[in-house]
């Protein structure tokens, strides 16, 4: 087991994926620190803060009002600042042109949100214990879309 | 050769054996009064010989009665001899032109006057009385100059009448072929003329009915032109003058030729606004001699506004004469027909989208909350089993399987709005990959029934991919979800390329080959009075309790193959299984 707590951000506008997310994250036996964000605004205002710690994985819904998750990932992948932050887009449809347009800004994973919690749990199971310092290596698109 | 050339030819003929016949019937007839003119002249020579001998005779005569009857004869016979000289001068006369006459003449001329002198002493003796009969004979007798005189008469008179007879020969034969050349040249004539006659009559005929289907084209053309709204225009080049036909005055509004075929009489029902490109075509159309379709509005007396549309041709005629043929039609009704079409168009483009976005957002949006039940379902199963009674667990299994069967047709529509949009991009397409794909996508479908799936190989085909991928997974899907319980799945896909000709199922087939693929399974099978229903929207054959279904899977399948301009036909037999076959076109490249 790891020692060190794997800190992990979740943007997402819906309370319940919320709640759903941080009480399977928690019923994991990985050590995991989660913060959660409604918007996309205050998830940027929160990274750009240089005062804050920086996430090793993030979590972006694509859908969210104010600031979009495709804009979030953007603006993020343009600065250099975050090239260390994993992140994994986090969306209820797995349509071809989210997964192209995410694929290409460079987002690491795209996940279709499961319908049941055992796949849920099982799902963030894997993505936080992906060694994403060797695993961006072979990044492709075939694999780009998370099947379990 | 034409019938004009004809006529020419049979006129010139016909009216120069006329003028042959003329001069041949002329110079005949000259001839013949030729001939005439010395016949009469002979007989005129003849009479005056035998005048002549006749006086001779009678002078001869009245000597001979001096001398028998002592009757004073003297005042008939110088009578008789003054008859004498005027006859042998009237001779003389006669022959004056003809040396053959006057040498024969010649010789009357001396013996006469030498015989008168004779007889003048005769007289003289006779009245002194010294002649008797005796010495009277005797001096007759010796005087031989009278049967000199009578031999040499008679001699001219045959010579004559040798020259009668040869002139008797010679008109007779001219005389005997006159009527036979008459009859004959009269003959040709005649025949001519009944050939030009006929041949005048015939080609006025054939005149007469042109003129009639002329007649009957230029009613019919009227009224093409009435019912399909056009009129006709001619521009004479040589002389810029215009000529409008009847319906194009019509289509201004107006009665046919109420008013000039000019071109500026015309231009005063242009729409202003299209007065200057209209003019500017013109314009270009005297210099190109040729004029491509030009668009303009006109406006008629009672306000109406029409569309136009005029082009024009140039057209050489025989005589060499040029005029540029237009036609101008009112598409009016046509530009009506257009912008309501458009119209309609765009509100079904609209229609199409909003529905499209209506599919996708309902499809999607629907998700959200289904996939938060179904979650929370999982939760309760996960934590709460323990906590639920009997009759709350099985409720917790329905809501279950309800979230389920709708997560499956939210599924199935998605998939049925994706292959519904339009535009998407053939491409060269393995099909085996495609199938591989789909295999793999129901992997755990197949491994739970055990089925076994067995396929040819089969060519590159154009086609839309994930169409293709989405067909398959139907298809096999279906036979796995219809499949008997107690037999082992067995799906075979077999490949043909086939002729559309040879299949009577394909209608109106738009190209000649076709790829054929077969999938065919040992399920349940269905009734065959199913085989058209089972690819409708929603149609399902089963109820939800023995089979699951939307009911769109098939209707998914018929939508892909119909982007394909393809064909798909299903036979089924209960309890035997069901064959589905596709043909997609084969395209050339």
């Amino acid at each position: 087991m790891q020692e060190k707590e794997i800190y992990i951000l979740l943007a997402d506008d819906d309370e319940d994926d919320r709640l759903f997310f941080t009480d399977a994250l928690d019923e994991l036996k990985i050590k995991t620190k989660v913060k959660t964000f409604n918007d996309g605004v205050a998830l940027m205002n929160y990274l750009n803060d240089k005062s804050n710690l920086l996430p090793s994985i993030l979590f972006l819904d694509l859908n969210m009002p104010k600031k979009s998750g495709v804009e979030c990932l953007s603006e993020i992948k343009k600065d250099d600042y975050f090239k260390d932050i994993a992140i994994a887009i986090y969306s209820t449809s797995a349509s071809e042109a989210d997964i192209e347009d995410t694929f290409v800004l460079g987002a690491n994973i795209y996940i279709k949100k499961p319908n049941d919690y055992k796949k849920l749990k099982k799902t963030l199971s894997n993505i936080v214990t992906i060694n994403w310092q060797y695993d961006t290596s072979n990044l492709n698109k075939d694999n780009f879309l998370l099947r379990l | 050769m034409t019938s004009r050339k004809i006529l020419n030819f049979t006129f010139s003929l016909s009216f120069s054996i006329i003028v042959v016949v003329g001069i041949f019937s002329y110079t005949h007839i000259k001839d013949l009064i030729k001939s005439y003119d010395k016949v009469s002249h002979t007989f005129k020579i003849i009479t005056e010989l035998n005048k002549t001998h006749h006086y001779l005779t009678a002078a001869e005569n009245n000597l001979k009665e001096y001398l028998i009857f002592n009757n004073n004869i003297e005042e008939p016979f110088y009578k008789n001899i003054q008859k004498l000289d005027n006859s042998f001068t009237r001779l003389k006369a006669l022959t004056e032109n003809d040396s053959t006459h006057q040498q024969k003449l010649k010789e009357l001329n001396i013996l006469i006057p030498k015989l008168l002198v004779f007889y003048n002493k005769t007289l003289k003796s006779l009245k002194e009385g010294e002649l008797n009969p005796t010495k009277f004979n005797l001096a007759f007798i010796k005087n031989k100059k009278i049967e000199a005189i009578r031999y040499e008469i008679s001699n001219i008179i045959r010579y004559e009448e040798k020259i009668l007879n040869f002139q008797k020969e010679k008109s007779y034969n001219g005389l005997i072929n006159t009527p036979i050349i008459i009859y004959v040249i009269l003959i040709i004539t005649l025949i001519i003329v009944l050939y030009t006659y006929f041949r005048t009559s015939k080609n006025l005929k054939k005149l007469e009915s042109k003129n009639e289907s002329l007649e009957i084209f230029k009613t019919a053309s009227d009224q093409a032109e009435i019912a399909c709204k056009h009129g006709n225009w001619s521009l004479f080049l040589d002389d810029l003058r215009y000529e409008f036909s009847d319906n194009l005055y019509r289509l201004l509004g107006e009665k046919p030729q109420s008013f000039a075929p000019t071109s500026e009489n015309f231009m005063a029902f242009v729409h202003p606004k299209d007065l200057k490109k209209l003019r500017k075509q013109i314009k270009m159309m005297l210099v190109a001699k040729n004029l491509p379709p030009v668009y303009y509005r006109i406006i008629k007396k009672n306000g109406e506004i029409s569309h136009f549309k005029t082009f024009g041709k140039i057209i050489t005629n025989k005589y060499g004469g040029t005029k540029i043929l237009g036609t101008t039609r009112d598409i009016t009704e046509e530009i009506d027909h257009y912008k309501l079409l458009e119209e309609r168009n765009r509100t079904l483009e609209r229609k199409n989208k909003e529905l499209n976005s209506f599919n996708h957002v309902a499809s999607h949006d629907l998700q959200e909350p289904l996939r938060k039940i179904q979650t929370f379902i999982s939760r309760l199963e996960d934590k709460e089993t323990d906590n639920l009674s009997e009759k709350g667990l099985q409720y917790l299994l329905k809501i279950k399987n309800s979230a389920t069967r709708m997560r499956a047709l939210i599924n199935d529509l998605l998939h049925f709005s994706k292959v519904t949009k339009p535009k998407e991009v053939l491409e060269l397409t393995d099909m085996n990959i495609a199938l591989e794909k789909a295999n793999k996508e129901l992997e755990e479908l197949i491994t739970e029934k055990q089925a076994i799936i067995t396929a040819d190989k089969i060519p590159i085909i154009t086609a839309i991919p994930f169409q293709v991928e989405q067909l398959f997974i139907n298809l096999i899907s279906n036979s796995l979800k219809y499949s008997k319980d107690d037999t082992v799945p067995n799906i075979s896909i077999s490949y043909s390329k086939v002729k559309a000709i040879n299949y009577s199922k394909i209608k109106n087939p738009k190209f000649k080959y076709y790829h054929k693929l077969t999938f065919k399974d040992n399920g349940i099978g269905f009734n065959k009075a199913y085989a058209e229903k089972i690819f409708a929207l929603f149609n399902r054959l089963h109820s939800r309790g023995e089979y699951s279904g939307t009911g769109i899977g098939l209707s998914i399948c018929k939508k892909i193959v119909d982007n394909h301009q393809g064909y798909i036909f299903a036979e089924g037999e209960v309890n035997k299984g069901a064959t589905f076959e596709i043909f997609f076109p084969k395209i050339k490249n």
